[in-house]
């Protein structure tokens, strides 16, 4: 089946299958390869996407259900002045080591920062849901706090 | 003073990690690529009678079995000499040992073909063994035997009661050390088999060049061994395979060697002339493809009434699984570690790797050092318990530290250490978690209980020595000055995340007197670098560090030349060489002529145009020494006594790094370190059916990782690093990424007793242990 939908601001087709995942169907099809594959089940959030504007992991979305809605991928987070913020103080504080699942906490940082989320304890909720196994999340919570104080209220 | 080194630079690769953009081989792609699908055997331990291909082929699909594959037995991991080297794997088997072995391949046009035509082929098993997954079970003589002969670099030979490999190493006169003895201590420790977890699951793209060459992009912590055994197993040039270097999404050690799935996609590629791309679902990565080493381990050690260490025996047996990858060094090791953490007057040790019917163990963060610092670290708390003396004093008397022999990577690679923080870290470490005002864990009561506990170790940086010895441990480092001064530097070697690579750039900076980023790192191959081991052994920093620095000082040497040719200097050695920070460039000058003064970026142009040649040096290197980084941890965790559940309360960890390049990655390494350690501590575990089947945690739904909720905060984690400089490391620095998990265990496990008064023989320590611990204690 077609499906239209906003990425990343544009408007796009694409044809599915009614078993496709939007993860596969963002790196597969369309060749979004910020989005990464960790475990396909949900757990790891490696292949977090803002689903109109919530973070969810795409390899639990079926691609078919996407259809009207607007999908926003980290590779374009990156580029906002947001963004940039997060990755900057990520960056300066260390918080990046082998990379892989850094493209899901800067998803699931900004849909914090998005939401009016201003208090480090609740982004260290929020990212509870994207499993590190290099930093143990010290330098994460870090940046998260220089990330604060830049965006300030 | 330096320049760069000990400063705070974004790293080079940071916003394209963080954006996504960074290409793993997961994201590798070629233009008419087929994607690849692997037949795991269903059945632990049985033998192949006829695989039929033609469903599969009907649709489509390339096949290879095992008849397709060179018959040719390997190791996947060439770190040993040849003759060290224990051979007993093939691309693909009609003896599948293991459940999942890899039996035959798919490749088609489209992952859903390809799926299809796995799921068409017809493989028939002539027979299904009961499979093996005792070790000791494995070694008893009416056991069936799981490989009966495998090949020590060229010859066969023959494998006796399912023991892979076995090593038996004493020294001094250990009787009389346990006689004049007034305290002797003997414990049984079982390390459980824990799966790495790294992000990025395995796989593999190969295409073939036009000319013939074989190109591969796939997740390795070493291109240049993957070439090498890519070559030797399909008989192809070695100058025909281009390994490029990828983004690797975590080691840990779980691509230490080569991965099965690159042999197979290599095959698949060769058979069909097509690009392919083999990568594993989480799934078939955490139940087929790795796991650690698992330990049963039994350590008796002695010591005097006055507090000194008499003898340490350490009988050490390490179920390997179905294939041996590092069977035999890891017993090497395992010995090296124990023998370097104390001085026992006299030591007796008994190695021995066993076959089982299970996913074949490689190395995890530490190979050993982890469970053998926790084992020695658990039997010293109790002796100076007993001693009635402090443990943190019981340390200092006994370690071993500057002047003395270390041997951490094994009997044949010794040197002398030469750096040793230990007093100042421990001196720091204990006053900041309040060492002194530590109870007794008989005074504790209540629901909640908090105990500190300690553990001290190290890890080699690298594997060099002054001797050739049985391990293979040589890096190589290219660094070029282009027309404009610019710095492109060429290395084979693999960053994990660490950061290695941005210590790199700044050690060159350092060196040349130039701005880190001016010094740019190519991503190459096997084709264009000079041979590196493997990132390993923690010694990207200080090995490869080091090779970096000799190539740029080769560079800074012709520089210096060429510079004192226009500048009419008598002679190179009559210059000095400086960073100016407004030019952003090194300058050189003839100190009290300032007239006589010229940058770098100048020379290189004025070399260009007068037609005097590239500015450039290829080094090959090995260290001569492989010193010990030394780490101390000091952990308080919190115990529910009513759930068994432990929490981590505050941890300071101390480590003795010589020189600190990048403080703020290398406290991202320790704080990873405690991370994997914590994890190892509490929950990892693969256990297994009696058919051979994981018993359970098939994805990570199951296999549970802590979360940012259940680590410590930034303010309850403080980091403390020696003020040492090693003088063999690259301006003083020493390795650090496996220093900084191997104390982890022990100095959780001796705070969960010291809150608990409970002490745990096992890992992991899961709540229900503790649980049934403490019910049985009241």
């Amino acid at each position: 089946m077609k499906i239209k939908f906003k990425l990343n601001g544009v408007f796009t087709e694409v044809y599915v299958e009614p078993h496709e995942t939007l993860l596969n169907v963002l790196r597969d099809r369309l060749k979004v390869r910020s989005v990464k594959y960790g475990c396909g089940v949900g757990e790891c959030g490696s292949c977090t996407v803002l689903l109109d504007g919530e973070p969810v992991p795409s390899c639990l979305v079926v691609a078919a259900k996407v259809d009207g809605s607007e999908v926003t991928t980290p590779d374009h987070i990156a580029q906002t002045e947001l963004g940039k913020v997060i990755v900057d103080s990520m960056l300066e504080e260390g918080a990046i080591q082998c990379g892989y699942c850094t493209p899901g906490f800067l998803v699931t940082i900004y849909a914090a920062l998005a939401r009016g989320v201003r208090n480090v304890d609740e982004i260290r909720k929020a990212i509870a849901g994207n499993i590190c196994r290099c930093t143990g999340y010290v330098n994460i919570l870090k940046a998260v706090k220089k990330i604060l104080e830049r965006v300030g209220s | 003073m330096f320049n760069f080194i000990g400063r705070s630079f974004p790293r080079h690769d940071g916003f394209a990690k963080a954006s996504g953009l960074a290409e793993f081989t997961f994201d590798v792609e070629v233009p008419g690529m087929l994607y690849g699908r692997i037949f795991k055997s269903p059945h632990a331990f049985a033998r192949v009678g006829r695989v039929d291909a033609s469903g599969a082929e009907a649709l489509g699909a390339v096949v290879l079995t095992p008849d397709d594959v060179p018959d040719r037995l390997f190791n996947p991991r060439l770190i040993s000499i040849e003759e060290d080297t224990f051979k007993d794997w093939r691309v693909l088997t009609k003896v599948p040992r293991y459940f999942g072995e890899p039996i035959a391949a798919v490749a088609a046009p489209t992952e859903d073909t390809a799926q299809r035509a796995l799921e068409a082929l017809r493989v028939d098993f002539e027979e299904v063994y009961d499979p093996v997954l005792d070790p000791f079970k494995a070694m008893s003589p009416s056991t069936r035997p799981i490989h009966e002969r495998v090949m020590r670099g060229g010859r066969w030979i023959e494998v006796k009661n399912n023991i892979a490999a076995e090593l038996r190493y004493s020294e001094g006169d250990l009787d009389s050390e346990e006689k004049r003895s007034s305290v002797v201590i003997e414990r049984k420790f079982h390390a459980s088999r824990r799966y790495h977890t790294q992000l990025e699951p395995k796989g593999a793209v190969c295409k073939l060049e036009p000319d013939g060459t074989l190109v591969v992009w796939t997740t390795t912590q070493t291109i240049h061994n993957t070439k090498i055994l890519i070559s030797q197993v399909y008989g192809i040039p070695m100058n025909r395979v281009d390994v490029r270097k990828v983004l690797l999404g975590g080691g840990f050690g779980s691509s230490i060697h080569t991965n099965l799935v690159t042999l197979i996609a290599v095959g698949l590629c060769l058979k069909s002339r097509k690009p392919v791309k083999l990568v594993l679902t989480r799934e078939e990565d955490m139940v087929h493809d790795h796991v650690s080493f698992e330990f049963y381990m039994k350590v008796r050690a002695g010591a005097t009434r006055d507090g000194s260490i008499t003898f340490g025996e350490l009988d050490n047996l390490i179920d390997v699984g179905a294939h041996q990858i590092q069977a035999y060094p890891i017993l090497g090791t395992s010995l090296g570690w124990f023998v370097s953490l104390y001085k026992w007057r006299a030591v007796k040790y008994h190695g021995r790797s066993v076959y089982t019917n299970k996913v074949p163990s490689c190395a995890i963060r530490g190979y050993g050092a982890p469970e053998i610092t926790w084992a020695v670290e658990t039997v010293v708390d109790e002796l100076a318990e007993e001693l009635k003396i402090d443990p943190l004093e019981f340390r200092l008397a006994n370690y071993r530290g500057r002047g003395e022999i270390f041997w951490g990577q094994g009997p044949t690679v010794k040197s002398i250490i030469r750096s040793d923080g230990v007093p100042e870290l421990i001196a720091k470490g204990s006053e900041i978690i309040g060492w002194k005002r530590r109870e007794s864990p008989r005074v504790k009561t209540g629901r909640f209980r908090r105990g500190v506990g300690v553990g001290r170790g190290f890890h080699t940086s690298g594997a060099g020595g002054p001797l050739s010895g049985a391990i293979i441990d040589y890096t190589g480092a290219v660094v070029k000055v282009n027309e404009d001064g610019s710095i492109d530097y060429i290395t084979a070697l693999q960053d994990h995340g660490g950061g290695t690579l941005d210590a790199h750039i700044k050690i060159i900076a350092e060196e040349l007197k130039i701005p880190p980023g001016k010094v740019r790192v190519v991503w190459s191959g096997t084709s264009t670098t000079v041979y590196d081991v493997c990132t390993h052994a923690s010694r990207g920093v200080f090995t490869g560090g080091e090779a970096a620095r000799r190539a740029a000082l080769e560079v800074k040497k012709k520089v210096l030349e060429y510079a004192s040719r226009i500048l009419d200097s008598v002679s190179p050695e009559a210059l000095r060489i400086e960073y100016d920070r407004e030019l952003s460039d090194a300058v050189i000058f003839v100190e009290g002529a300032p007239e006589k003064r010229i940058t770098l970026s100048e020379v290189a142009r004025v070399a260009w145009q007068r037609n005097w040649g590239s500015i450039s040096a290829s080094v090959s290197y090995r260290a001569t020494v492989a010193p010990p980084s030394f780490t101390v941890y000091f952990v308080e965790v919190e115990v529910d006594m009513e759930t068994g559940v432990i929490k981590p309360i505050r941890v300071v960890a101390g480590a003795d790094i010589g020189t600190v390049i990048s403080p703020e990655l290398a406290a991202g390494q320790i704080h990873g370190g405690f991370a994997i350690g914590w994890s190892w501590t509490v929950g990892d575990e693969v256990s297994y059916l009696e058919n051979g089947v994981p018993a359970h945690r098939m994805s990570l739904t199951d296999y549970k990782l802590p979360t940012s909720m259940d680590l410590p905060s930034d303010e309850d984690f403080i980091v403390l690093f020696a003020s040492t400089y090693e003088p063999f490391g690259p301006f003083g620095a020493k390795g650090l990424g496996e220093a900084a998990s191997n104390p982890v265990i022990a100095a959780v496990a001796n705070a969960i007793y010291n809150a608990t008064g409970i002490r745990f023989y096992e890992i992991p320590m899961t709540p229900e242990k503790i649980l049934k611990a403490i019910k049985e204690g009241e």
